[in-house]
């Protein structure tokens, strides 16, 4: 054979494989009869796995109860999930996979603020809802929307709005004007800062302190002698999981002798410590509490209960919710074409457990309740919802 | 300045050095002796910390007798690890340690992540929320307790090494393996002694600090790369510089973390690690002889 038909045959070929591979990528979107997919990189492995593994219960739940009410559009939901461990770099490899093959009709969170902020690009390019069930960083919204990304949908209220929400009423109380605050180094942290100093300075106040830590840092023990030192009426502590627990236990240990705010995770105090009665006084905004108390929030956590031995917290519930409204969108948008279905996302409103509408604003951001939580006696209490 | 908060950074310091001390000599030991690099130790002190709790959790043993249960157990593990694998790379090629060691860190961490969850675990003994202080000075009875557990275990590795024949032999070996042959010792039979030591000073760490920090199967990595830090600046192998580079490392981390931003403290085992390794590769203490 000449070398001129060599070439031939080969752009022959090229030419057939590049069309049949296109034909077969694109098929289960084309198709109707098949399963509807979503797409989901959550953390199943690493340092916050367990919130992972609440993220997947939360969404397979919702998508459990839409199927046994015989599916979206005449065709059953599925979901898969990729492990991303909280890591951008991973979650960009699994979603630019997810997004390549172009059999999901939309994207199911990310978890971490990091790695949302990480995907939102890939998304926006490649023409997919992204909807954001768990990362609370305030610059997801900013970017969404008006902002520029019109992909990206945020369920979750931001940090900034949970702040602004929780500040509001530690000034009412008088407690606004000495906090210092120690939270993780990344997006989650970093956020927890920019939203408290945004919400202080709209009152004339700053925080007295700011410090950052590594993930995975064992030893608090100077940094808590620093925030001591300085005598502030309040710690805003952002840290999870090992993080969160090395730190509470040393600062009991430390003697503070001050109560906590922020988004403290008031359901993992150990026990000994929240009975001793050393953190009353603290104040935690969160956007949800398996106490809150609605019927249907009461029907979700004994569901939840009876399925996993476990009750659900925040993360089971957000994802749980995100994922109704995306369902929503996908039966209101009456295809799952993946440009319909954002449109239908932009329109949304769908009751809340919490008793409130999810509706999103010009940023793409659905404005939930946010619940303020107490210490008092040893016991955690829900002093009430604010809108956020 | 109030003086009672300099007094307490250097009482933290202290003993965060010699928890470090305690992870760092067992690393400096089998480096000495053997010239391997064990990636894997910082699983070793997990999985001394992950059997504390076990121990103390499940079974309602005791902190101290959970303390000799687990650095007994690791020992014999000590003894496998150089059995199953480390013996047969006696004279090898360090790379091939590397990668052995590397592989093993991530099948204990990852199998630890499968079998126990990354879930945090708290292990309560009777004095988890008991304090000491003058003042306001104050530290935990349990951080004493670690505090105590690494100048006791400081002592033992130092009189073994310099007042036992078995001690002698290590130095030997450390020294020129070959020589050591030659007028009679058994390389391999002191190479698994030297493995078994430094294992159990491992899980030892791992027991001590269960009470202390959450315990989770990652929990060794971020140990471990710092161990590795203090091993450099004190003298690769040498076990005395390895100790004193844990405790000054640990001081100065304190007083760097309680008046600066605490990313420099973090960051301050690295940055001298890469300055000793630019002006003094040796280390510190470093002379030539090892261990």
């Amino acid at each position: 054979m000449t070398g001129r038909g060599t070439l031939y045959l080969t752009l022959t070929a090229a030419t057939m494989a590049i069309l049949a591979y296109g034909g077969l990528a694109t098929a289960p979107q084309a198709q109707d009869k098949g399963p509807i997919i979503i797409g989901s990189s959550i953390p199943l492995t690493g340092g916050v796995s367990q919130f992972g593994q609440h993220s997947r219960w939360g969404a397979e739940m919702a998508l459990a109860e839409a199927n046994a009410a015989g599916g979206v559009l005449g065709r059953k939901l599925e979901i898969d999930f990729q492990d991303n461990r909280c890591n951008p770099a991973e979650a960009v490899k699994s979603v630019t996979l997810m997004l390549a093959s172009k059999k999901y009709v939309a994207i199911h969170d990310g978890l971490c603020s990091s790695v949302v902020l990480a995907i939102m690009p890939l998304v926006e390019r490649a023409g997919v809802p992204l909807v954001v069930a768990n990362a609370s960083a305030t610059s997801i919204a900013e970017k969404s929307g008006v902002g520029g990304n019109k992909w990206t949908f945020k369920v979750n209220p931001t940090d900034a709005s949970m702040l602004s929400a929780l500040v509001g009423w530690l000034e009412k109380e008088g407690k606004a004007s000495n906090i210092a605050y120690l939270g993780e180094d990344s997006d989650f942290g970093r956020a927890g800062s920019s939203g408290f100093e945004a919400a202080l300075a709209k009152r004339n106040m700053k925080l007295v302190m700011v410090d950052y830590f590594q993930k995975g840092t064992a030893d608090f023990t100077a940094v808590l002698t620093k925030i001591k030192a300085r005598k502030p009426a309040q710690l805003a502590l952002y840290a999870v999981d090992a993080d969160f627990q090395n730190a509470i236990r040393q600062w009991y240990t430390m003697g503070g002798g001050v109560p906590l705010t922020g988004r403290v995770l008031v359901d993992q105090v150990p026990k000994e410590i929240l009975e001793s009665g050393f953190l009353d006084g603290t104040t935690s905004v969160q956007p949800y509490d398996p106490s809150v108390d609605t019927p249907a929030n009461r029907a979700f956590v004994e569901k939840f209960r009876k399925t996993h031995d476990v009750p659900p917290i925040l993360i089971s519930f957000e994802s749980y919710e995100a994922t109704k409204v995306l369902i929503d969108a996908i039966r209101r948008a009456g295809s799952a074409d993946p440009g319909a279905i954002r449109d239908a996302l932009a329109t949304t409103k769908l009751p809340s457990m919490l008793g409130t509408t999810i509706e999103f604003d010009a940023n793409n951001l659905a404005h939930n309740y946010a619940v303020i939580l107490t210490i008092k006696g040893g016991k955690v209490v829900v002093l009430g919802l604010s809108k956020t | 300045m109030d003086p009672s908060v300099l007094v307490q950074l250097l009482l933290n310091g202290i003993v965060i050095g010699v928890i470090y001390a305690l992870v760092a000599m067992g690393l400096s030991l089998i480096f000495g002796v053997l010239e391997i690099v064990n990636f894997a130790h910082g699983e070793f002190y997990m999985l001394g910390a992950m059997l504390a709790y076990f121990l103390s959790t499940g079974w309602k043993i005791g902190y101290w007798p959970t303390i000799a249960m687990v650095t007994a157990v690791a020992v014999c593990l000590g003894f496998v690890l150089y059995e199953a694998l480390l013996g047969s790379l006696q004279g090898e090629g360090f790379e091939r340690s590397i990668l052995l060691t590397l592989g093993l860190s991530m099948v204990l961490q990852n199998g630890a992540v499968y079998l126990f969850t990354t879930t945090p675990r708290m292990m309560l003994v009777g004095s988890t929320y008991s304090h000491v202080g003058v003042g306001d000075v104050r530290i935990s009875v349990l951080r004493l307790f670690a505090l105590a557990l690494g100048i006791v275990a400081f002592a033992a590795l130092y009189l073994i090494l310099y007042r036992t024949r078995a001690g002698k032999a290590m130095r030997g070996v450390a020294q020129n393996r070959d020589a050591a042959l030659m007028v009679g010792i058994d390389p391999r039979g002191v190479s698994r002694l030297a493995v078994a030591i430094g294992v159990g000073l491992s899980g030892l760490a791992g027991a001590a600090l269960a009470p202390v920090y959450a315990v989770h199967p990652l929990m060794g990595a971020g140990f471990v790369f710092k161990a590795f830090a203090i091993i450099i600046i004190g003298g690769l192998g040498n076990i005395s510089g390895a100790a004193i580079a844990a405790v000054a490392l640990g001081v100065i981390e304190s007083l760097v973390g309680g008046f600066l931003p605490l990313v420099l403290a973090d960051a301050l085992a690295f940055v001298s690690m890469i300055a000793i390794l630019l002006l003094r590769p040796q280390g510190l203490f470093g002379r030539g002889v090892r261990v």
